[in-house]
């Protein structure tokens, strides 16, 4: 039994030639008889027709033959597809394995540059940047978290320089310096801001927040930050982290592409990298910390008595959070610091009470 | 033979709707599979003759060509970005050298890749079973690339009409239908009629700028510093009119007025010129015929990418606002409102990914949109407008070879060309 089509509109390609060539279609035998109207009657078996998908409009449709690249018929009338069972399976995707392949080979690129490499790159050109190029890096990103965290958006924000205040602190950082000189180094910057925290930048900078001032039990607690934070500085980690940031930034935007902007992926991703990495250099900048506090006479435990501080300001975090923060658990910090503590030692304290007065007014200038 | 358009705007924007989605969800895989069912969908869309071209392009060998890429990219761009941070901060002192160098080091691989790109498209695109194609050239292109920009910037755009025309000219000799090659006729001098409107712009802006600066200054006094100019602005806007020295300031509008010239001239130029270039296209037996309108396609754009963007602008103040209420306890007067206690008892990070989901709702939304009211509009004008005066030559076409192209548009996906179709 053979079925007819109504062929008008509809049109043959044979795949060489850009001509189109009227047909009459009929389906008999499990085949459809393609009779083009000047040459012979071509036979697709129904079951290996399929029709081309996202197809615009409703005007027509266009199959294909499986076994043939190239052959197109362009139908009108879609009573045809009733009678062709397979028409949207889809081909056995080919060369699995070659794409596979690339795929492992593009992780493990992405893997060891930004896992090894880069780190690597880094860590030993961070040592060859002369001390000047290293604070004009360091100035430029200061620059940009000053306006960065500035609420107004207008101008950055204040540093704080009452004269007292900033001469406590270089006395502190002489002091904490001993025998050897960190006046050199190290630049103490105060900001006028609430956070409490502290960080450093490359070209020796270290920056206190006032927040993290306000909230120091005593003078020792913020002698042992900046230890801490003189202990980056002493091992370059926040040049390497500024080399490190630029080489793996540009392949992060590689990856994600121009997919909803990217940014808020990187940014995230950045974060995790850079966690990763701080998490190792903040344990070695507590262990710098604890030495040097215990060589200055200044109680060790005073980084756990902050860190404390710090927790009841603003809980700790663990687990998928404790991944995105930078700094680890405070806990194994704090017990960390405290198993320093020398129980036989006379300690003193870090600043003279003066001092210490100074330093809490450092942000206020009606004080002086 | 004339070129129609079928399919419509609401099919359209389903289809980038949930492919979008699904890119989202798949965290961007699912977009090579989106761009191509997009292109599947326009290119049947536009049907000279009546019969619809094919694209015929695969998303595995895109996702091929991406990883290729990735490979031979990651090394190239984190290794020279890290040495350039270096080099700019050992040597000079300074970022800005970096970044500069930065960016220039990929410009080359751009065109390279844009290239590369356009021979892919080509090559898997059909009509009426027969196969497009892109000659090989990509750093031919690259390099003529790279001369022709410089010569416009020396000549401070004088010669941009001849830099657009050759590197048309370049890739249009090279393009194959078949078996028969592609010519781009005509001069580039012709191309500067589609350039009177931005020049007029130019020169309407130019004597603005001169009018109200130096012959008839409306700042008759001047400002003494830029905190000045702050303190102006801030008092207008507070509806204080405090300078009675400035003479009419309302001539000021004319600056916005002159931007918006520019901007018109621009979009009229990019596409009167494709239109001109179109119309001197021919292969053996064809000729290319376009009416387009360089009005027509500039109100598609100002419309759409106005809809595109209030949608946009919108959703970042509603995430804005979100945010504050999450993470902030200053804004007290919500605390009022009922559900509020739960918002703010949220975890952290329940917040966090919130807000990362809204954004990228967002930008889905913005994409989808700009598909919906520009991409589709203008693919519609073009297409409509396009037409083939002489086809005696058709008969004489036959097939070509396939271009196999392993790395697809790999290069162009990596370096953030992809965003056009």
């Amino acid at each position: 039994m053979s079925l007819g089509f109504d062929g008008l509109g509809a049109a043959f390609f044979d795949g060489d030639s850009p001509e189109p060539q009227e047909v009459s279609l009929h389906i008999a035998d499990g085949m459809l008889q393609i009779g083009l109207d000047h040459g012979p009657t071509l036979r697709w078996p129904v079951e290996d027709i399929r029709q081309l998908p996202d197809l615009a409009g409703n005007a027509g449709v266009v199959l294909r033959l499986t076994t043939d690249p190239v052959a197109r018929l362009y139908l009108t009338d879609h009573a045809v597809l009733s009678h062709l069972p397979h028409l949207t399976r889809r081909a056995p995707p080919k060369g699995r394995g070659r794409l596979a392949a690339w795929a492992l080979a593009a992780v493990a690129a992405v893997a060891v540059q930004i896992g090894f490499l880069i780190p690597l790159l880094a860590d030993n050109l961070a040592g060859f940047i002369p001390p000047e190029g290293e604070r004009a890096l360091g100035e430029a990103t200061f620059g940009q978290i000053r306006e960065a965290l500035d609420d107004t958006g207008l101008n950055p924000l204040p540093i704080c320089e009452q004269p007292d205040g900033t001469a406590a602190i270089d006395r502190l950082v002489t002091r904490l310096g001993g025998a050897r000189d960190f006046d050199r180094d190290v630049t103490v910057f105060v900001l006028d801001h609430p956070m409490v925290n502290a960080f450093a930048l490359p070209g020796g900078f270290v920056v206190l927040f006032r927040g993290l001032i306000d909230a120091a039990d005593g003078p020792d607690e913020v002698a042992a930050v900046l230890a801490h934070e003189i202990g980056h500085v002493i091992s370059s980690d926040p040049t390497r982290h500024a080399l490190r940031s630029a080489g793996s930034i540009g392949i992060l935007g590689l990856l994600f592409g121009d997919f909803a902007g990217g940014a808020a992926v990187l940014l995230l991703t950045e974060r995790l990298i850079s966690a990763q990495y701080s998490q190792a250099a903040e344990k070695g900048a507590d262990d710098f910390a604890h030495a040097l506090l215990a060589q200055a006479g200044i109680n060790p435990g005073a980084l756990g008595d902050m860190f404390a501080s710090m927790k009841a300001e603003y809980g700790d975090a663990e687990g998928v959070v404790a991944h995105f923060l930078s700094h680890p658990s405070l806990d194994e910090r704090i017990q960390a610091s405290r198993a320093v503590v020398d129980q036989d030692a006379s300690y003193q304290a870090s600043m003279t009470p003066q001092d210490w007065a100074a330093l809490q007014n450092i942000c206020n200038p009606a004080a002086s | 033979m004339g070129v129609e358009f079928t399919g419509r705007r609401g099919a359209l924007f389903w289809l980038a709707l949930k492919t979008g989605f699904f890119s989202i969800l798949t965290l961007g895989f699912y977009r090579f599979w989106m761009k191509t069912r997009l292109r599947r969908w326009y290119w049947s869309a536009m049907r000279p003759g009546g019969h619809p071209l094919e694209y015929v392009g695969d998303p595995l060998e895109k996702l091929l060509g991406f990883f290729i890429a990735v490979v031979i990219l990651t090394f190239y761009i984190g290794i020279v970005n890290l040495l350039l941070m270096f080099a700019s901060f050992s040597v000079f002192n300074s970022s800005a050298l970096g970044y500069v160098a930065s960016f220039a080091g990929v410009i080359p691989l751009w065109f390279y890749a844009r290239y590369r790109a356009r021979r892919y498209v080509l090559a898997r695109t059909r009509w009426r079973g027969v196969r497009f194609g892109l000659e090989r050239g990509a750093w031919g292109y690259a390099i003529r690339a790279l001369w022709y920009w410089f010569l416009t910037i020396v000549t401070l755009g004088a010669l941009w009409p001849r830099m657009t025309f050759l590197l048309e000219k370049y890739k249009t000799d090279r393009t194959f239908f078949g078996s028969a090659r592609m010519l781009q006729g005509g001069r580039w001098q012709m191309l500067y009629r589609a350039a009177a409107p931005f020049i007029a712009a130019l020169i309407v802006l130019l004597g603005t700028g001169l009018w109200l600066f130096w012959l008839d200054p409306v700042f008759a006094t001047g400002f003494e510093n830029g905190a000045a100019v702050v303190e102006a602005v801030d008092g207008f806007f507070e509806g204080r009119m405090p300078v009675d020295n400035w003479s009419s300031p309302e001539r000021l509008l004319l600056i916005p007025l002159a931007l918006s010239g520019l901007l018109f001239g621009a979009i009229y130029y990019r596409w009167v010129s494709k239109r001109i270039m179109a119309q001197h296209k021919m292969a053996p037996g064809i000729q290319f015929d376009s009416q387009l309108s360089g009005v027509r396609v500039t109100f598609i754009y100002v419309l759409g990418n106005f809809i595109a963007y209030v949608m946009l602008v919108l959703g970042l103040v509603a995430m804005i606002f979100l945010g504050a209420f999450m993470f902030s306890d200053s804004l007290l007067f919500l605390t009022d409102m009922p559900g509020a206690q739960t918002a703010l008892s949220l975890p952290r990070w329940v917040s966090i990914v919130l807000l990362a989901v809204m954004y990228l709702v967002f930008f889905l939304m913005w994409g989808v949109l700009y598909n919906t009211f520009v991409t589709f509009p203008l693919m519609r004008h073009m297409a409509l407008t396009t037409s083939l005066p002489v086809t005696a030559g058709l008969p004489l076409i036959s097939q070509r070879d396939r271009d196999a192209f392993a790395e697809a548009e790999g290069f162009a996906e990596a370096l953030d060309l992809g965003a056009a179709i």
